[in-house]
């Protein structure tokens, strides 16, 4: 019944096994403790699993694990240097970005897919970026102020 | 910086570096070792009994460790609402952790308990129910009915509660009107949507003691809740205090059904289980109760509110569980409090239906009532050609009125009108056109929405808990340590108590840590609801903070040989006021009361200092605030409709608040943005809809289920802090949560008018609607 | 979990080892290509037979290419590397920029072309787009491969021509004619949302503003499956752009449409909108061309 799975994850390579229906979600909490990816709804519509596969932005979720088998994903752990923050943690904290921070995790993977691709983005650009993540504490504002932070800095 | 001249200040939250790299402290990361994971099977019908459960087959699949069934229970009627004492008269016990009669949907009959959730929800499909199905009702209105479906015994005609008030003559004020205006309005089913869904981990020892973790708002009201529903005494459960929980905003504010059932199937299998709701079991409890009001005012011609009568019925659903509280709130608030107004009565009806139930969603019954009370207002104004701004002004309560809840308490600070006029001014009220005046397709509109009257905490309300309690506890270092019950579910709580520790203590925000606590290690506290925390919770928090620094200034005063009243604390240096020169650190006094006292000395062992400086420095609390101060909102929106299609885009907000005293600025504006979040969503999409013929739920995704995302939102939210310095609360703070998410759904429908000239009395204002109104359907 | 039946997850990289696939799980087997419709339907229960999950994405089929006939899409090319395609920018895949815009990102770097159509869904924002192009599907199955268009596919809501067994492999989108623009326009609640209302308009238009050979495209609830018009395509054909011409097209959609009632809008709703969107495309298409 279980597969075997080779995933890159934040630059680390593991062999696992894994049940066919096995979501990257899945992978990610249960099998590697990878606890910064969350699960919101399980039926992509909330973005709290968004994570990177091959440096785009997915729901965890809805992707089974064994189709992204041999790719290299990147959850929050993997961002930023060390001990270094990644420059959308750091302006997410200072923009007050984080109340219960339960989407945040998703929404900063979100947005660095968008500034990988648009460095400089324009209001309209964030927030259609960050229209697959749901948030219900902050009404976004100071989300989209940190993505500009973080943008213009 | 340290001492008050903290207060105001934004202050980095101490949990956000956590929650940008990964936050591990929510309670769905809990991972126990053997922990079981347990499912709920749930009855697809609305209303039936339970004539058989099999679960044999269930019980020999491998892996499978528990099943529980009605039989397996304690058979006590509870009531889940964790704020009253369990057995307060004014809660409804109706519930029962696992019973066989169907009442709603979705309610669970059994429980299993395996060794993964795979296991465990293939298990669920191999137990066998045999249900009968019995007639269901889902309209409350019906449900009042003669002949309809009686869904609990002895509650004629499904009232399960019909409060009312009276005051003053409301015939007499009918009379002396110029005006009387009329009118019914409605609104929907919403969700709370937090984002970690309800889950818990329960581990029962031998000695039959439960540890509970649990993503709720509330420690103290989980012990209590699940120990009267297990029938057993609240000693034996301790529940911790998660690090912080993702989101709540009332709908955490029960104990569900997953706890009793982690509970016993823990206690069965000798194992920590853990239950994680799905989604789509978030999605069918704990929401906010629709509510149908019907609204009459009488006016003057000069725009005096005369008289008022409202009744009210709520769809409670199956259970009355919130809904025999959020009644009474609703009445009180909702529809009686704002306004002078010699004259009002109304009534109210909690009503059982063969819907889901309802639960404690922030504003706790005056959202409903607020769309009302100020769309009534709204129409009011337009038909006399009276100015909403001077009408509210005119009926408005002021300060050193006495409060409506109480009159025995002065409304002491109050900036209801400072609000009101800062806002107006702000959006450009004066360049409002007349309703429905501008032309082409896409109309623009302004309106405005307002509360009066509302709370700080729930002090004064009946049955209603409100002692709280603090211990604040010096470490060498010169850090503070403070433990409290109130859980931080994201709103900032703990930045604002971490600022008043510091600012009574004297110390850096930074050096002030809010530690872990369970139900053994703190003092009582009510919950994280009701706009309490900073005025409750900071007075509690600076009681604790006080009596800490009292001590410190005891020991000083003898190392300085001063008065202790003469000491103050600021930059952790402990001076003598009027004489900077004569100071001691803060950690040297500390360092003094903790070190052991005797020295060695060329004379041989000596006391350092009087053994009576000796113990560690720690001040607690616990206790009621006095009042319950009333904050004061005023919501101004600016929207645009498009007259061909109905949609409405919100293009801007200007929210302006009396909060007392501003603490913590972006932490305030964060709730303000917050709020219009979820009450742009009341207004314009959200509703959970069910099936009319099945009770089934059709919109338990958010694929369905639709909120505003970062697209929908306005691209202005300008927030506007009034501070009237209230004389009862920390600092002179008041409170800020609910308001937001009460006042936004009035004021878009009055801009909705304002923009096409016709106006929409039921919620949420989706295209369609508009385009009905608008007669174009 | 949701798929209580299932048995293998199969990653074929040819035609013939996939139809073995089918050889042994004939019904009980699924494809999945970026997964995120499958998804939904576990979700809800609905692959409870479900024993193979057949994934696509390692049959090569995630390939673009263009000759002066048209460009050939396989059918595993993913909305983002679609929305890159070259030639995209031109005003005749207005529909299709438009389309594609609609999903969050999270969707678009999953989601396949191939998926989309074979969905079968009428709330979906792409096929709209695609069936205004004049798409031609090509499906393959272990022995066989046959070319259809787009408009062929459909059977019903969620139901389809594909045989089991029988995948889509690349999908056709001949070259548009000079002067030609297209446009899709989606009505919805909130940016993350299934169309209320999708239509999708493509028109050629000479210099004189006369309009040959037009597309009009009915999504998202409409009907049960998008649907062309034929009356409002008859009365754009060979007249003259105008405002009124487009609220006379939009207007002829009236007797061809069976739109749905549901919970999210009425039917009579959606037949209103229809029209409302219809114009308003078509006006939409118009400025690209100006
Ligand atoms: C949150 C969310 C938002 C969305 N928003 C939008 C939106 O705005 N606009 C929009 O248009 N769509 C939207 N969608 C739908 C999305 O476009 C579809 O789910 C997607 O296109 C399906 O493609 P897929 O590759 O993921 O298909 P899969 O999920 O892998 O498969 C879909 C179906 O097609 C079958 N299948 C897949 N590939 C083939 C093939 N090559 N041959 C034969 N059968 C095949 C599968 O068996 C399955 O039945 C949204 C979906 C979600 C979950
Ligand atoms: S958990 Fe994946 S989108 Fe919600
Ligand atoms: S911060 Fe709580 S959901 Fe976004």
């Amino acid at each position: 019944m279980k597969k075997t799975l080779v995933l890159t994850v934040n630059g680390e390579r593991h062999e696992l096994q894994v049940s066919a229906d096995a979501t990257l979600l899945r992978v990610l909490r249960d099998e590697l403790g990878l606890y910064g990816t969350k699960r919101g709804c399980d039926t992509s519509a909330c973005g709290c699993c968004t994570v990177h596969v091959d440096g785009n932005s997915v729901y965890a979720c809805a992707v089974y694990a064994l189709s992204v088998d041999g790719s290299a994903v990147t959850t929050i752990e993997g961002l930023g240097n060390g001990d270094r923050l990644d420059p959308l943690q750091d302006a997410f904290i200072r923009a007050g970005a984080v109340q219960c921070g339960y989407c945040t995790c998703g929404m900063i993977m979100s947005a660095r897919e968008l500034l990988a691709g648009t460095p400089k983005p324009d209001e309209e650009q964030i927030r259609h970026a960050i229209a697959g993540n749901l948030c219900r504490c902050t009404g976004y504002t100071k989300i989209v102020d940190a993505i500009k932070m973080a943008a213009g800095s | 910086m340290g001492g008050a001249d903290l207060i105001g200040k934004s202050v980095t939250r101490p949990d956000a570096l956590d929650k940008v790299t990964g936050g591990r402290g929510y309670p769905v990361n809990v991972n126990l070792p053997g922990m079981l994971h347990g499912k709920l099977l749930r009855s697809p019908y609305a209303h039936a009994r339970v004539r058989r459960i099999d679960t044999s087959e269930a019980q020999r699949l491998p892996g499978v460790k528990a099943i529980l069934t009605a039989r397996d229970v304690p058979q006590i009627p509870f009531c889940p609402v964790y704020f009253v004492p369990s057995d307060g008269e004014t809660l409804i016990r109706d519930m029962l952790i696992l019973g066989d009669h169907v009442r709603f949907a979705g309610q669970p009959v059994a429980a299993v308990a395996a060794i993964s959730e795979a296991i465990a929800e293939a298990a669920l499909a191999l137990i066998d129910v045999d249900y009968e199905e019995l007639p269901a009702v889902f309209d409350p209105e019906q449900a009042m009915a003669d002949g309809a479906p009686q869904l609990h015994d002895g509650v004629a005609r499904n009232i399960a509660k019909n409060p009312s008030f009276e005051f003053g003559d409301v015939e007499a004020g009918f009379a002396e009107a110029d005006h009387i205006f009329e009118g019914v309005y409605q609104t929907q089913r919403v969700h709370t949507c937090y984002m970690e869904p309800r889950v818990c981990v329960i581990d029962c020892d031998r000695d039959g003691h439960f540890t509970v973790h649990s993503s709720m708002q509330h420690i103290f009201g989980l012990r209590e809740k699940l120990a009267y529903a297990l029938g057993i005494d609240e000693s034996r459960v301790t529940v911790m205090k998660p690090p912080y929980i993702g989101g709540g905003f009332g709908g955490k504010l029960d104990m569900g059904y997953i706890e009793p059932l982690a509970a016993l199937l823990s206690q069965k299998t000798r194992r920590p289980v853990r239950i994680e709701q799905t989604r789509y079991e978030d999605f069918i409890c704990t929401t906010r109760n629709p509510i149908k009001m019907w609204l009459k005012t009488g006016v003057k011609a000069d725009g005096t509110i005369t008289a008022r009568q409202a009744k009210s019925i709520l769809d409670s659903g199956a259970h009355a569980t919130h809904g025999a509280q959020v009644i009474m709130v609703h009445g009180l608030f909702g529809m009686t409090f704002p306004y002078r107004c010699p004259n009002k009565k109304w009534e109210g009806f909690t009503v059982y239906t063969n819907n889901i139930i309802g639960g404690g969603y922030r504003g706790y019954g005056a959202p409903q009532g607020c769309f009302a009370v100020e769309s009534q207002i709204d129409e009011i104004c337009e038909k006399l050609g009276l100015d909403p701004i001077e009408f509210r002004i005119r009926n408005a309560l002021r300060k050193g009125d006495p409060h409506p809840f109480n009159p025995a308490w002065t409304l002491n600070s109050y900036g209801y009108e400072e609000a009101l006029r800062r806002g107006a001014e702000r959006i450009g009220w004066a360049t409002r056109k007349p309703a429905g005046s501008s032309s082409g397709v896409r109309k623009r509109g302004i309106g405005v929405g307002t509360q009066g009257i509302w709370v700080s905490g729930c002090m004064g309300f009946p049955d209603i808990y409100e002692h709280t309690g603090a211990i604040v506890k010096l470490n060498r270092d010169g850090t503070a340590d403070v433990a409290t019950g109130t859980v931080d579910i994201g709103s900032g709580a703990i930045t604002a108590l971490s600022q008043i520790a510091a600012a009574e203590l004297g110390i850096g925000v930074d050096k002030v840590r809010l530690v872990s606590a369970s139900t053994d290690t703190v003092p009582f506290d009510a919950p994280t609801h009701a706009s309490r925390v900073t005025y409750s919770s900071g007075l509690a928090i600076k009681a604790a903070a006080a009596e800490a620094k009292k001590r410190v200034f005891e020991i000083a005063a003898g190392l300085l040989e001063a008065n202790p009243d003469d000491l103050e604390m600021i930059d952790a240096q402990v001076r003598v006021k009027g004489s900077p020169q004569s100071s001691l650190a803060l950690t040297e006094v500390i360092r003094v009361a903790e070190t052991p006292f005797i020295k060695d000395t060329l004379a041989g062992p000596r006391p350092s200092s009087p053994p009576q400086y000796k113990g560690t420095i720690m001040g607690s609390s616990s206790l009621a605030p006095p009042e319950n101060p009333s904050p004061a909102a005023a919501m101004f929106a600016e929207v645009e409709v498009d007259t061909e299609t109905g949609q409405v885009k919100v293009l801007r907000c200007v929210y302006a608040h009396d909060l007392g005293r501003l603490i913590n600025p972006n932490g305030a504006e964060g709730q303000v943005e917050g709020g219009i979040q979820q009450g742009l969503g009341y207004a314009l999409m959200e509703n959970l809809v069910f099936d009319q013929d099945n009770g089934a739920c059709l919109s338990a995704d958010f694929l369905d289920y639709k909120m505003p995302t970062a697209v929908e939102m306005p691209r202005v939210i300008e927030s506007i802090f009034v501070e009237t310095n209230e004389p009862s609360g920390p600092f002179g703070a008041k409170s800020l949560s609910e308001q937001c998410v009460t006042v936004p759904a009035a004021a878009i429908a009055a801009a909705v008018y304002n923009a096409i000239g016709v106006r929409i009395t039921e919620l949420p204002i989706t295209p369609e609607r508009v385009l009905r109104a608008l007669g174009k359907l | 979990m949701a798929l209580p039946e299932l048995k293998e997850f199969c990653r074929p990289q040819s035609a013939a080892e996939l139809s073995s696939v089918f050889e042994t799980y004939a019904d009980g087997a699924l494809f999945v290509a970026g997964g995120t419709f499958v998804h939904g339907l576990e979700a809800r229960g609905l692959l409870s037979g479900v024993q193979a999950l057949v994934d696509l994405r390692r049959m090569g089929l995630d390939t673009v290419s263009a000759d002066d006939r048209g460009w050939r899409v396989g059918a595993t090319v993913n909305f983002t590397r679609l929305g890159k395609m070259p030639g995209i920018d031109a005003p005749a895949f207005g529909a299709l920029r438009d389309a594609l815009a609609c999903p969050p990102p999270q969707i678009r770097n999953m989601a396949t072309i191939g998926g989309s159509i074979a969905a079968s869904v009428p709330f979906f924002d792409v096929p709209a787009a695609l069936l205004a192009l004049d798409a031609v599907v090509i499906t393959g199955t272990g022995v066989a491969s046959r070319e259809l268009p787009l408009a062929g596919v459909y059977t019903g809501l969620f139901t389809n021509s594909l045989a089991p067994g029988e995948y889509i492999s690349s999908v056709f989108v001949p070259r548009p004619a000079a002067r030609t623009a297209s446009a899709y326009l989606k009505l919805e609640t909130n940016a993350n949302d299934l169309a209320l209302i999708g239509v999708a308009v493509r028109v050629t238009m000479d210099a004189s503003r006369r309009i040959s050979d037009p597309r009009v495209v009915l999504g998202g609830g409409l009907n049960a499956t998008h649907i062309r018009s034929a009356a409002a395509e008859a009365v754009l054909k060979g007249a003259t752009a105008s405002e009124e011409l487009f609220q006379r097209a939009a207007e002829a959609i009236g007797t061809e449409i069976k739109p749905m009632s549901d919970h999210r809008c009425s039917a009579e709703y959606r037949a209103a909108m229809g029209k409302v969107y219809v114009r308003r495309a078509l006006q939409r298409a118009i400025d690209r061309l100006v």
